[in-house]
């Protein structure tokens, strides 16, 4: 900031020197006059040189330029005589004004058009109107850039915190995906290796299993992280989540990347997938298998649950219905009919059972 | 074509532990490991003097990556059959290799067995799929669906959609054979083109690529 004052200061100066020769004749003490402004023009050069290292601003810097500001003015009276309308430096003075603003804020800048403002009005005789419009726009915009120039600071400092705040979360991204690539080479190198070691080897490789395919699960969803307030969810990224549960061993299949649907709406097919995923465990054992797969087909989603347990014999759902044990249709075909979907189950004794859940895909919000 | 010939293999991974015990392995079974390397330049610059029949490939290694270093090998001998084994699961770099020319893909916690059955069937020119990998392709023909029509975009006929769900539903091609009542080999043919179209549509999105940017002229 205290390069663009150094712009103002240059244009400034142009401004008194420029006004000086043109009003050259106003001058009664033309020596004096010359004098203080080669001081204001020699001043303005070494303003310019101190300002532009931040080690160079301190305070005596600012009281010295105020000084020569307030030194310049009150030579007006012996410069110009009694009877002057402008004074020797002119708007030069504003430099001063606006390094003040620049380095304490609206506080520095109040004080030094304080300054500025009374010594004007001390050194005239009588007060014009148009004196007095001066002095107010000096003691009003004085502050305000002050102000401003606060703000502006804050910002900035903010927005490298920011910066500087993305910068070290993309690293550790960085250095998470590094790491966890090795942590996933050993774990499946362990698995691989461990069971050969015999005795309690097995045990060691299936531990490494299982941890494997939760820290590629965890990875798998923070690829697709949303705020917790968001109103939608990636269904894929949810799905994912059953990957971690046990039994039975499950296998998620998603299309690589976000499907997002209204948060409700994921609760309850996970739910659903949920609910599944609880029967295959009941119905087919400890070691079953199971495979989730997610399409996004655009105008509506499919989910299909499978496992290769005994199946179910047909009938047997109608019949508990009608018995009214409600379970499987309510938790499963309640919820997906609730979302004004179809829930499919096709399921042949001895190849295992499939559910397929088709989920019409209403336009999420404006975005789609 | 692999006869009595040991299957040519080169092994390209960054962690020697991983990339000895993989050697170990295809030897053990009788496989010729002809050459490994531990990052895509060694692998590209051993490539072709080695020869290898089929490139057991992890993603992750530095650079050139994975990807690249399929792209290249396929671009240098079209016969190369390049096996993915990745350690990080069925992510999007994946697609990017099997549309670069990967045939197989495994993830490393795979058995020494399915190892061993991956190489030798993407060798004979099989493609090696896991489910992971399936719902990754079907998300890929839906995404060239919506995306400007274009009379060379790929599209799954319905045998080829069917056929790639049940992969992705974690059956095996013999299951699906029974299901579908189809030849093994036909189920094998479908699910080989889908991914043939994939790639050569990515090759022909490459020239087009290279052609506006005036990279043509070499």
């Amino acid at each position: 900031m205290f390069r663009a004052l150094a712009v103002l200061r240059v244009v400034l100066i142009a401004n008194t020197v420029g006004l000086t020769v043109f009003r050259f004749d106003n001058f009664t003490h033309r020596g004096l006059g010359l004098t203080v402004v080669a001081v204001m023009v020699l001043w303005t050069a070494v303003a310019i040189w101190a300002y532009d290292d931040q080690r160079r601003r301190v305070p005596a810097l600012l009281v010295a330029d105020l000084a020569i500001a307030f030194g310049a003015l009150v030579s007006t009276p012996l410069v110009k005589g009694d009877g002057f309308n402008a004074t020797v430096p002119g708007f030069w003075i504003a430099g001063a004004l606006m390094a003040w603003a620049i380095h304490w804020r609206w506080a520095g800048a109040l004080v030094a058009a304080t300054v500025l403002s009374a010594t004007d009005l001390l050194i005239r005789p009588n007060i014009t109107q148009t004196n007095y419009g001066h002095v107010f726009l000096l003691m009003i915009a004085g502050p305000i850039v002050g102000y401003m120039c606060g703000s502006l600071q804050r910002m900035a400092a903010e927005r490298d915190r920011a910066e500087r705040a993305a910068a070290i979360a993309e690293e550790r991204a960085r250095l998470a995906r590094a790491v966890h690539d090795g942590v996933l080479q050993v774990l499946a190198l362990t698995q691989r290796k461990a069971p050969e070691l015999g005795g309690e080897g097995a045990e060691l490789g299936r531990l490494a299993g299982e941890q494997e395919q939760a820290l590629r699960s965890l990875i798998r969803q923070q690829d697709t992280l949303q705020t917790p307030e968001s109103a939608v969810a990636d269904l894929g990224g949810v799905l994912e989540r059953l990957g971690n549960r046990k039994p039975p061993v499950v296998s998620v299949v998603t299309p690589g990347v976000a499907v997002d649907l209204p948060q409700p709406e994921v609760a309850e097919i996970t739910a659903a997938v949920g609910a599944c995923l609880d029967n295959v465990a009941v119905h087919v054992g400890e070691d079953a298998r199971a495979w989730v797969l997610l399409e996004d087909l655009g105008d509506r989603i499919v989910v299909s649950v499978r496992d290769e347990g005994p199946g179910i014999p047909e009938g047997r759902l109608e019949a508990a219905d009608a018995d009214g044990r409600l379970g499987v249709s309510e938790s499963i075909r309640g919820r997906i009919r609730d979302l004004g979907g179809t829930a499919e189950l096709f399921s042949t004794p001895g190849t295992g059972t499939e559910w397929e859940f088709t989920i019409p895909r209403l336009p999420l919000g404006s975005s789609s | 074509m692999s006869g009595d010939e040991p299957i040519r293999v080169m092994v390209v991974d960054d962690h020697p532990m991983w990339r000895d015990a993989v050697e170990r392995d295809l030897a053990a079974a009788g496989l010729n490991v002809v050459a490994v390397a531990a990052n895509g330049s060694e692998a590209l610059a051993r490539f072709p003097a080695a020869r290898p029949q089929v490139l057991v490939l992890d993603l992750q290694i530095p650079a050139p990556n994975g990807v690249e270093v399929t792209a290249e090998v396929v671009r240098q001998d079209p016969s190369t059959r390049v096996l993915i084994l990745s350690a990080s699961g069925e992510q999007s770099d994946v697609l990017d290799a099997v549309k670069a020319g990967a045939t197989g893909y495994l993830v490393k916690s795979a058995s020494r067995e399915e190892l061993l059955d991956a190489v030798r069937r993407v060798a004979l020119g099989d493609t090696v799929f896991t489910p992971g990998l399936a719902g990754l392709v079907l998300g890929e023909y839906r995404r060239l669906l919506d995306a400007p029509t274009d009379d060379g975009t790929p599209k799954l006929t319905d045998r080829e959609t069917e056929v790639l769900r049940l992969v992705a539903k974690g059956m095996s091609y013999k299951q699906i054979a029974e299901r579908l009542v189809l030849s093994h080999r036909t189920v094998q043919n479908h699910v080989q083109n889908t991914l043939r179209k994939l790639q050569l549509h990515n090759r022909v999105e490459l020239t087009r690529y290279a052609i506006e940017q005036g990279l043509d002229e070499e």
